[in-house]
């Protein structure tokens, strides 16, 4: 058999172990980078059929996010407003840009402006806005600052891991619920050792125990 | 909540297209491949796209793919659109369900019913609570009826002679026989109607007859289900008909009446009863049910006395019972007295029974009896107190000049008829045998058809008009209840395919211009609403209540007339005797299908009948003496000899013998399947199947039986069975009829026995305890552990040495459920009820066959004859198929155990249990192993073995070589709460989570806004399972077992409450309460024991055994979980 085989073929069983490891390590490593939310959809920043600057109307004008996004605090969908909601001001702002065209039609006809989804989660995940928002959890945690932005784009990953994170300590992230819409507000940890203590009384007080269950989220 | 529409007119688009709802791009565009989709359906029996080939479909496919292409933005996702409201609508918040109010209209009456829309797509019926009689619940076609908005087999366009037609010509040609017979003050003209209860229609009508005077307006219904009214005019001399109180009746006969399920009004009924039945301690009082029928009903199946007899008999019973109640009468009853072979000591024990109870008893008649059957049991009502107290009389409206569809024939023959208007029904399909409709339909010069499927009236005819005729929900009308109520037809959604109602069309004839269907009705309503009555402000009420205030007739007092029974009645006429050779038929309404207008309705197709468990057929039902005459008995099981089944089953699907029934020289076909119960000589035979124009789902199921039915004896008739030597196959859901003694329905009888043997529920509230394993061994977890909290009792006695970690149950609730098999009447409601919830699939024929039906809820029905043969085969042999069984039935779904043996055998952690007790299933992680399925006690779990949404039912074994995808229009009618599950992922009953989490939700939101965020424990009652809130009995408890003063924490401290195969310590939440019966000591055929009991003790106490234990030791041995 020694004819057949050189001395160094004794070592190649072990080196084919190592190239697979190293292999599967780099497959792992590629699948967990390039697969997963962080990357496939943070930064997603699609042109919407009318530029709408949430940077100009948040900081500038100082619209509250329900001026807009009105049942965000009673229902578990966050609205897109109608094209109402804009005319209330664009029928005298601006009446005549061309880049509200869509809107002014939308509010003529009834038909709706094809609003591009940005912030999406499976059809099996069933995210609720109205038990956040309402419970000292900010805008903010998971769309980012979404009031310096001229055109939205997904700024957190929004995957399960992202999800569980927060519920596993949400003392850690929550606001107080008067700054849940103020996108610059820090979180009540942030606030030293203070705050923390004020978190961890809120989560207490509140009975703050976000599911960690399949069935919080998965119907 | 309460909104009138104002509709926008519809747009050029909308008019082209039909549908004014869209739900995609592609819809509102209307692209081919949208339209492909459309045409698309996925039940059995579809063909392929109608002329469009393989080929040709991926064109069309391409040619979407096309449009939709143009706007990808790149090819790292699909681009998604979120489409928010040009002009928002008021009250309707996106994400939140809308309640309505509207009602189902069921011939003469209505079930009052809420709407659940999500925005603007009604996805969900409840029944209305504020119609206090039926206390939120809906019947099983209610609860189903959402399904036909959403048929793709609909009519979808207004068509003549088969060739499309707009609405403006339909107006066109409405307002033409306006015009036509305004001349001839109707002469020629006639109109064919289904039976209504609607105010509206009345006053329409109305208005059309006195225009036209001479026209004819037949009404016709094939199944009655309400008393007819000549008996109350022969006994009391006056248009009234009855209104039953069964919650004040505490002994009940029923005379071949199923007025639990299929009698008018039986939601009422239903619940009624229940409240007389429900026993929660010893003193609560329980009613007694006497039920004498022929076939075998829901109501004869809670029966505490059943005795089988002819409904040809029936008028001969009735006599013998009313003499018995009324000595005074039992001269002039004499010549009715037959001998029917009914012993006089159970007619007289059964009278003594009714009079010890006067006043608090009740005797009903079944609708398809004989007005003279009726009229004697009006006389029984007044002998034994009844009138007035559980029954009572309302008049009722008739419209005068009502002609019937024998009569209309007889016009159309004599050629009289130039113009036939029919609305609604379906008479040639089911109308008389005799009267050869299609026929004489076909010889009408004119014939407008608004019907709401193009079906064989559609077809009989060849330059037929066909309207299309609007879904109720669709519709603006109103209607009457069982009590008389009047209630709104409310619609939550535009007509999908621009249908007109009823009242539209017959306004238009009549000659109003532009009948606008609400004006219709609002002008009705305000009208009934009495003077000084906003119109605007009336129907606000209305609408948001669903009911009108004070819009029930009073009941009047009736006077008992002896002269105008005695006339009715007639000279006696001799009782036929049946045999094996001259068989009585009856012709009943299927439970699903009721007269065949459900015959598209897969829900209903694939929901088993109650009784017989068989799905989408219906089959010739006869009794154990009559198969064994004929020769069919089936042979019994071939492992164990010993057993008798009751069809004969070869891997799973049931083999019946296809039979010829000859009624008077009328023949029909259908396959013969042995029915335990029924009178020996009576056949049953279900309406509504075999219909040959009609959708995909209803084509090819069953045999049609009208074609046997004359007008002369459209209920009851004779005939002839001869075996045909053919064999048709069946899909039978519940392959074994006994409980072979086990435990696992517990019944006793309420009343102690003559000589006591400390069984009954007085004696031993308990008695749960003394049956089944647990009653000799100690409890699994101990004294202490009983009364330990689910937390407790997790962490501290877990399932012994499991490397499996088990949940903490650390959740704010602990959900559990009770169900009271007591007053269960297994109606099947909460099965389409969850069906409707939970977006589960229909499976088809085929699968049904194959076991793989995807109910999460199924009603077991067992017999039980007490003669089981305790010596053979280890005690298990049913030597002998019952002809007199016991019922029990019992629901059955996830239990969600404790300690489910489910999770610990799932390779993926899939199914788990979450804080708050529920076993979920996350259909994301589950890969299909079934493993779970295997290790389920209980059977209750479900595999997706195709994947029913998305295939066509009968391409499921072409794989990927079959189309994809839902059709837009079945998309609509899912509930968007739920996930749609693939296939090869398993599923099961959630206890509805998704109900769960939203109560929670809307709690915590409520709460915080109010000041209490801390305050997240949802208030006990706010959260009902589909099946529960369906439920017309409440037997169904759901909620927070931490919570001890919840329905559902004293539903389980019911001392009858118990745990199914509770001995595997698999600590169950669902737990059952006890059956109880209660049958009457001095009868004849009285029985100290259950015969369910009976069976147990002989197969599991021997003879020799003796009593060793007494009750009270059985009694330390508590059940599994609480």
């Amino acid at each position: 058999m020694s004819k057949l085989f050189p001395k160094s073929a004794n070592t190649l069983p072990f080196q084919i172990v190592i190239y697979l490891v190293v292999l599967a390590g780099i497959a792992t490593a590629g699948v967990t980078y390039y697969m997963t939310p962080k990357y496939t959809r943070v930064g997603y920043a699609p042109v919407q059929p009318v530029p709408f600057s949430h940077a100009q109307h948040v900081q500038e004008i100082g619209l509250d996010c329900r001026y807009c996004h009105s049942n965000v605090d009673k229902s578990g969908h966050s609205n897109i407003p109608s094209a109402q909601t804009c005319m209330n001001c664009h029928s005298v702002v601006k009446a005549n840009s061309p880049l509200l065209a869509p809107v002014r039609e939308s509010a003529e006809k009834g038909t709706p402006v094809p609003w591009v989804w940005i912030h999406t989660t499976p059809d099996y995940a069933y995210f609720n806005h109205a038990a956040h928002v309402n419970r000292g959890v900010s805008c903010v945690e998971c769309h980012g600052k979404v009031n310096e932005m001229d055109v939205v784009s997904h700024s957190k990953p929004l995957s399960m891991a992202f999800c569980i994170e927060c519920h596993r300590d949400p003392a850690a992230r929550l606001r107080d619920p008067k700054d849940v819409f103020n996108l610059n507000s820090p979180r009540l940890a942030d606030k030293g050792p203070e705050g923390l203590k004020t978190a961890q009384k809120f989560v207490h007080d509140w009975k703050v125990t976000p599911p960690q269950s399949c069935s919080g989220c998965h119907r | 909540m309460k909104r009138k529409f104002e509709h926008p007119a519809p747009s050029e688009r909308e008019q082209l297209t039909g549908p004014a709802y869209w739900r995609s791009l592609d819809e509102l565009q209307s692209t081919p491949g949208f339209r492909a989709q459309m045409e698309r359906e996925f039940p059995e029996g579809a063909d392929t796209l109608e002329g469009v080939d393989r080929r040709h479909f991926m064109k069309i496919m391409a040619a979407s793919f096309a449009l939709g292409g143009a706007g990808l933005a790149g090819c790292r996702r699909p681009e998604k659109f979120i489409l928010p409201y040009g002009k928002s609508v008021e009250g309707v918040i996106p994400g939140l369900p809308s309640c309505y109010a509207t009602a189902m209209p069921v011939r003469k009456w209505a079930i009052p019913l809420l709407a659940e829309t999500h925005q603007g797509r009604p996805t969900k019926l409840e029944g209305n609570a504020s119609f206090e009689p039926h206390g939120g619940a809906a019947s099983l076609a209610a609860q189903a009826s959402i399904l036909d908005l959403y048929d793709p087999d609909r009519a979808t366009a207004h068509t003549k002679a088969g060739a499309t037609v707009t609405r403006e010509q339909v107006d066109q040609i409405l307002d033409t026989i306006s015009q036509n017979y305004a001349a001839t003050q109707g002469a020629g003209l006639a109109f064919l109607a289904e039976e209504s209860s609607s105010p509206t229609r009345r006053r329409l009508v109305a208005a059309l007859r006195a225009k036209f005077p001479r026209s004819v307006w037949a009404e016709y219904e094939p199944v009655t289900d309400e008393a007819p009214i000549a008996a109350a005019q022969a006994a009391f001399g006056a248009a009234v008909k009855p209104v039953y109180h069964f919650a004040k009746a505490k002994r009940i006969v029923s005379i071949d009446a199923d007025f639990l399920q299929t009698e008018a009004g039986s939601l009422a009924h239903a619940r009624g009863f229940a409240q007389g039945r429900r026993v929660a301690k010893k003193s609560d009082p329980m009613n007694r049910l006497y039920a004498v029928e022929s076939g075998l009903t829901l109501t004869g199946s809670m029966a505490d006395h059943r005795l089988r007899l002819s409904s040809s008999h029936m008028l001969s019973f009735a006599a013998r019972l009313a003499a018995a109640t009324y000595q005074q009468a039992v001269d002039q009853l004499v010549p009715y007295v037959h001998e029917i072979g009914v012993s006089q000591a159970w007619i007289n024990e059964c009278a003594n029974d009714l009079l010890a109870q006067k006043g608090a008893a009740l005797v009903v008649a079944g609708a398809h009896l004989p007005a003279e059957v009726h009229a004697l049991v009006y006389g029984i009502n007044v002998a034994i107190g009844a009138v007035g107290q559980t029954v009572e009389f309302i008049p009722i409206e008739t419209t005068p000049g009502v002609s019937t569809i024998s009569a209309l024939a007889t016009a159309i023959k004599g050629g009289s008829v130039k113009t036939l208007v029919i609305l609604g029904g379906n008479p040639a399909y089911n109308a008389p045998a005799d009267l050869g409709w299609a026929a004489l339909q076909k010889s009408v010069g004119e014939v407008v058809r608004v019907g709401y499927h193009v079906d064989e009236t559609t077809a009989a005819s060849q330059g037929v008009v066909h309207v299309v005729r609007a879904h109720y929900l669709e519709s603006w009308g109103d209607a009457r209840t069982v009590d008389g109520t009047v209630v709104p037809v409310q619609p939550m959604i535009q007509p999908l395919f621009g249908g007109l109602t009823d009242n539209e069309i017959i306004a238009r004839i009549t000659g109003e211009k532009t009948p606008d269907s609400y004006a219709l009705v609002a002008t009705t309503i305000t009208g009934l609403a009495g003077a000084g009555a906003t119109a605007e402000k009336t129907m606000a009420r209305f609408l948001h209540d669903g009911v009108l205030a004070k819009s029930a007739p009073r009941p009047v007092a009736v006077r008992f007339s002896v002269n105008g029974v005695r006339q009715l009645l007639g000279a006696p006429k001799p009782v036929i005797q049946f045999s094996a050779g001259n068989v009585e038929v009856r012709f009943v309404a299927d439970h699903k299908m009721d007269d065949g207008r459900f015959a598209n309705n897969g829900w209903l197709q694939e929901c088993p009948d109650p009784i017989t468990k068989i799905s989408w057929d219906n089959a010739i039902l006869v009794s154990p003496r009559l198969a064994k005459d004929l020769n069919i008995e089936p042979k019994g099981s071939a492992i164990q000899v010993a057993r008798k089944e009751e069809a004969e089953f070869t891997m799973g699907k049931q083999s019946a013998p296809v039979f010829e029934l000859t009624v008077g020289g009328r023949k029909i076909r259908g396959p013969v399947h042995i029915q335990p119960g029924l009178a020996n000589y009576t056949v049953i035979v279900p309406l509504g199947y075999g219909r040959s124009v009609t959708g995909r789902v209803g084509k090819d199921a069953g045999f049609n039986a009208y074609p046997a039915r004359a007008s002369d004896a459209m209920h009851v008739a004779s005939g002839t069975l001869t075996n045909t030597g053919t064999r048709a196959l069946l899909a039978n859901t519940q392959e074994h009829w006994s409980m072979e003694g086990r435990d696992i329905i517990r019944e006793a009888n309420y009343e102690p026995a003559a000589t006591p043997d400390g069984k009954s529920y007085q004696e031993n509230p308990a008695f749960v305890n003394t049956i089944g394993m647990e009653s000799h061994a100690p409890s699994n977890i101990g004294p202490v552990g009983e009364k330990m909290t689910p937390q407790e009792r997790a962490v501290q006695i877990p399932r012994g040495n499991s490397l499996y970690s088990t949940p903490k149950f650390d959740g704010h609730h602990q959900w559990g459920m009770s169900i009271d098999l007591n007053t269960c009447i297994g109606c099947n409601a909460c099965v389409v009820a969850c069906q409707a919830e939970n977006n589960i699939p229909i499976v088809g024929k085929e699968q049904v066959m194959r076991g793989r039906e995807m109910h999460w809820i199924r009603i077991d029905r067992y017999y039980s004859d007490g003669q089981i043969d305790g010596s053979a085969f280890g005690g298990e042999g049913n030597k002998m198929l019952p002809e007199e069984p016991q019922i029990s039935l019992q629901p059955m779904t996830c239990v969600h155990c404790e300690l489910a043996p489910c999770e610990t055998v799932c390779p993926v952690n899939a199914t788990v249990h979450d804080d708050e007790g529920i076993n979920t299933m996350a259909y994301n992680r589950c890969i299909g192993t079934r493993y779970c399925a295997n290790n389920c006690p209980y059977k209750v779990r479900r595999f997706n073995f195709f994947d029913w949404n998305q295939r066509k039912l009968d391409e499921l074994y072409l794989g990927p070589l079959a189309d994809f995808g839902t059709p837009e229009l079945v998309k609509m009618a899912k509930n968007p709460e739920v996930s749609v599950r693939m296939r090869g992922v398993m599923e099961k009953c959630t206890y509805c989570v998704q109900r769960i989490q939203n109560a929670k939700i809307q709690h915590k939101v409520k709460m915080t806004r109010e000041g209490k965020p801390g305050d997240v424990r949802v208030p006990d009652g706010t959260i009902k399972a589909a099946c529960e809130q369906t439920c017309p009995v409440g037997a169904i408890t759901f909620g927070d077992i931490l919570d001890p003063n919840s329905a559902v924490s004293k539903a389980k401290a019911r001392e009858q409450d118990y745990a199914v195969l509770g001995y595997l310590n698999v600590r169950p939440r669902t737990t059952y309460s006890g059956k109880l019966r209660n049958p009457n000591p001095k009868m004849p055929d009285y029985k100290p024991l259950p015969h369910s009991r009976t069976e147990y003790d002989r197969k599991n106490v021997p003879p020799s055994h003796d009593h060793g234990h007494a009750p009270a030791a059985h009694g330390a041995a508590k059940k599994g979980a609480h």
